[in-house]
């Protein structure tokens, strides 16, 4: 009863394409295909033999779908979107500023003037971002997430702190963020970067508790 | 048979709780899972190994090869302290759950009566 079994590992194997764990995955497989072997003396023929396999591991087309979402989830993929998403919203906000600052166009006007009337409840969606992070790495990564955690949060953060380094030194001139840059507004930036970290750990733990 | 939603989302839970009594290889976990359930609790025994994966991956359980003197070597699963600390909160959730939901059913069943 060789043939079942290799056809059930060939079908396993290309389906999981070139992974890199895919040996390990099919050594497993293979092993667990052996004890079923042994317990299935009952079984006259290789189709009988291939139907009792599939009943009882899944088809392989199922295991092969089960292992693509498992291994799509990857520390590197988790940490580059949160990167991007951070970086997309700084360039959005950039872009607006920059656009707003340089051109006369009305409507850009328009958005800038309803955006900083609500700067608390922008500041508020952004910890959001932050939470939601922290969140989704414990979920994902449960307690193996707390280094995940530390790293996406310092790469995310550079683009916070290049802002605030050339708001400082005046590299980007203040009256770009009028009427925004007000000393108020500053120590609530300083307060709200400094509350970042606590916030992503929070969603972190709330994440790790629905990680199983 | 019970819902297969509802086993496939305790299946990370049992899975915890079993390697906390000891390591085990896969074949071995699915054959004490039938007879601790008397064949009430079967899974696919072939989606074992990516839930297997995720809890590894998660930290909550580790894993190392074994030779065997007769067949192929197995690779076997042992719960780590983390995995520890979440078994413990987790069954203290299920089981607060279970009787709040005794409770709802209880109840309901006497109001039925009464009716």
């Amino acid at each position: 009863m060789v043939r079942p079994k290799s056809k059930f590992l060939n079908a396993l194997a290309r389906g999981l394409g070139d992974h890199l764990e895919k040996d390990n995955i099919l050594r497993e497989y293979e092993a667990h295909i052996d004890e079923i072997l042994l317990e299935s003396l009952d079984c006259n023929d290789e189709e009988e033999m291939m139907n009792r396999l599939v009943s009882r591991l899944g088809s392989p087309d199922e295991i092969v779908q089960m292992w693509k979402e498992e291994l799509s989830v990857t520390p590197s993929n988790m940490k580059w979107l949160f990167i991007l998403l951070n970086i997309v919203l700084f360039c959005g906000g950039s872009l607006l500023t920059l656009v707003h600052n340089l051109y006369e166009w009305d409507w850009i006007t328009k958005v800038w003037n309803y955006l900083t009337a609500i700067p608390t409840l922008i500041a508020f969606l952004y910890m959001f971002f932050w939470a939601l992070l922290g969140y989704e790495i414990g979920r994902g990564f449960g307690h193996g997430g707390r280094r995940l955690l530390r790293t996406t949060f310092l790469l995310s953060l550079i683009p916070n702190l290049t802002l605030m380094i050339l708001t400082v030194f005046e590299v980007i001139p203040h009256g770009w963020f009028a009427p925004l840059l007000t000393k108020t507004f500053i120590v609530a930036c300083i307060v709200f970067t400094m509350v970042l970290y606590p916030i992503s750990w929070l969603g972190y733990r709330w994440g790790r508790k629905a990680s199983i | 048979m019970f819902n297969r939603e509802l086993v496939k989302g305790s299946t990370s839970l049992i899975l915890l709780q079993l390697l906390n009594e000891r390591n085990m290889y896969g074949y071995e976990l699915v054959k004490e899972l039938e007879k601790r359930s008397d064949h009430g609790l079967s899974v696919k025994e072939g989606t074992l190994y990516p839930a297997l994966h995720k809890l590894e991956k998660q930290e909550y359980i580790d894993c190392y090869w074994q030779e065997q003197e007769k067949g192929p070597a197995r690779k076997y699963y042992r719960i780590t302290e983390a995995g520890r600390e979440l078994l413990r909160e987790k069954t203290r959730e299920w089981q607060d759950f279970v009787k709040v939901m005794n409770k709802v059913i209880g109840r309901s069943n006497h109001g039925t009566a009464e009716e």
